[in-house]
């Protein structure tokens, strides 16, 4: 298991460093087009050549990774939104639990990016929970301390005055809060692809799935309910694309690399969760726009392994928020 | 030493103008798939960037949650039906694929299972030869 993991890993680095190369690429082709362009005038004889050299060989390189597949940003691996979690529970019938959510006065000790950024995700998850809950006089308080939290990491986008003054005009408007909240945390992830940190858009998500995780095990102590077991084992190829977005990451401090160590003894945990699945043909309604996608999956997940999950989930969790 | 200082300044201009056009250009994409991505759906929170060369393929693995309608929306370029997306289950059947629809700029999807899917993004080359594209994920509120 451990290997397959690495040796997808390993499958993604190399990804990033191939987009990396036509990023170079097209960078070079930018500023000898520059380059080109500020020496008109004179001698250009021999710059159109070793330009027109320089292109051929640069269209050569592309045309040998035409028919490649590559990534997508890093960010090729899609993680639920702790929307998702929060309607499920919701959908339970169970009261507010606010020993689910993460206290606010934790972030004070957080002093450094990489907590801070967890704390974005998983202060996330709970301002889902506390939306659904239409718990609002809380949901504000946590909505203030992500944009602190957002202005602490110099994340401008997604959490500007503007989004603040919305929030506060859909306060009690649960479908426009969920609606907004989402926005900025995708604003904010195209921010930190496009100023190169995707790592702590990486850490964001982590906070937000462990979070979501945490709350969703919990939840088994309170009720025995077959659609949240399902849902936790359906969490395996979640927890492994959410790894293979961090791993990128792994060296970078140990900090990373303790987050990431711990992930992936989780997934272990997940790796002894049998799935089946069954492919059924979709039914297309064109006039719709909509496909109904009829395959089946069934979870096989034991109270054995049900309870592992939830005790190294509740430990990742409190490594995480402490 | 005048005219070094002149080609710096045309160099810097150049620069200016041409990332000022791909930041116009991006914001014209990211319009094109936002605006699809209104309520009742909710964004999952990330916003997906590859950039393609001729034929080149993007893909991405995602989790789809039984009792779900989620919406893909995709876009490349100044007009809407440049690109081309399949969605694939994990035995590599294929699920759909908006080129039977004209490239349409989106679909919803209703999972009645959870299911892992690989979804795989091209460009049409006929529309557009080489560009970045822009995907999101959404899914619908409960009861809307």
């Amino acid at each position: 298991m451990q290997k397959n993991i690495f040796i997808s890993l390993q499958n993604v680095k190399t990804s990033i460093q191939m987009n990396k190369k036509i990023y170079n690429l097209l960078f070079s082709v930018s500023i000898i087009s520059l380059l080109g362009l500020s020496s008109c005038g004179g001698g250009n004889q021999s710059n159109v050549t070793s330009e027109d050299s320089l292109e051929q060989s640069i269209e050569e390189q592309i045309d040998s990774n035409a028919t490649a597949v590559i990534m997508m940003n890093g960010a090729l691996f899609s993680i639920p939104s702790p929307y998702q979690i929060a309607m499920l529970v919701k959908k339970k019938n169970l009261d507010f639990n606010e020993e689910l959510i993460t206290p606010l006065d934790y972030a004070t000790s957080y002093t450094d990016y990489f907590k801070k950024a967890l704390a974005l995700g998983f202060y996330g998850a709970d301002l889902a929970y506390l939306t659904m809950y239409d718990q609002t006089p809380k949901a504000v308080k946590y909505f203030s301390k992500i944009k602190l939290l957002a202005q602490d990491l110099d994340i401008s986008s997604g959490f500007d005055k503007e989004i603040m003054e919305r929030i506060d005009k859909n306060m009690g408007n649960k479908d426009s809060l969920m609606y907004i909240v989402s926005n900025s945390y995708r604003k904010a992830d195209d921010f930190l692809k496009e100023n190169d940190r995707q790592e702590l858009g990486a850490l964001i998500l982590a906070g937000g799935f462990m979070e979501s995780l945490y709350m969703v095990t919990q939840l088994t102590n309170e009720i025995k309910d077959q659609e949240l077991f399902y849902r936790i084992g359906e969490q395996k190829k979640p927890l492994d694309n959410l790894i293979k977005i961090l791993s990128p990451y792994y060296d970078k401090s140990p900090q990373f690399t303790e987050l990431t160590d711990k992930l992936v003894d989780l997934a272990y945990d997940f790796e002894n969760i049998k799935i089946k699945y069954k492919y059924e043909q979709p039914e297309i309604l064109p006039e719709k726009k909509l496909a109904i996608i009829k395959s089946q999956t069934e979870v096989i997940i034991t109270e054995e392994q049900l309870q592992k999950i939830k005790d190294k989930v509740k430990e990742i969790r409190n490594f995480m928020v402490k | 030493m005048r005219n070094i200082n002149i080609t710096a300044i045309i160099i810097f201009l150049s620069a200016l103008f041409t990332f000022n056009n791909a930041n116009a250009q991006a914001d014209q994409t990211i319009s094109l798939v936002t605006k699809y991505m209104k309520y009742p759906f909710i964004s999952d929170g990330q916003q997906y960037k590859a950039l393609l060369n001729g034929d080149e393929i993007a893909e991405f693995h995602i989790t789809f949650f039984g009792g779900t309608v989620y919406r893909l929306a995709a876009a490349a370029g100044n007009d809407e039906g440049n690109v081309v997306f399949r969605v694939y289950d994990k035995q590599r059947n294929l699920l759909f694929t908006n080129a039977d629809y004209n490239n349409s700029p989106y679909w919803d999807f209703k999972f009645t299972s959870t299911v892992d899917c690989l979804i795989e993004i091209q460009l049409d080359n006929s529309n557009l030869s080489s560009g970045f594209v822009y995907m999101l994920v959404g899914f619908k509120q409960e009861g809307k």
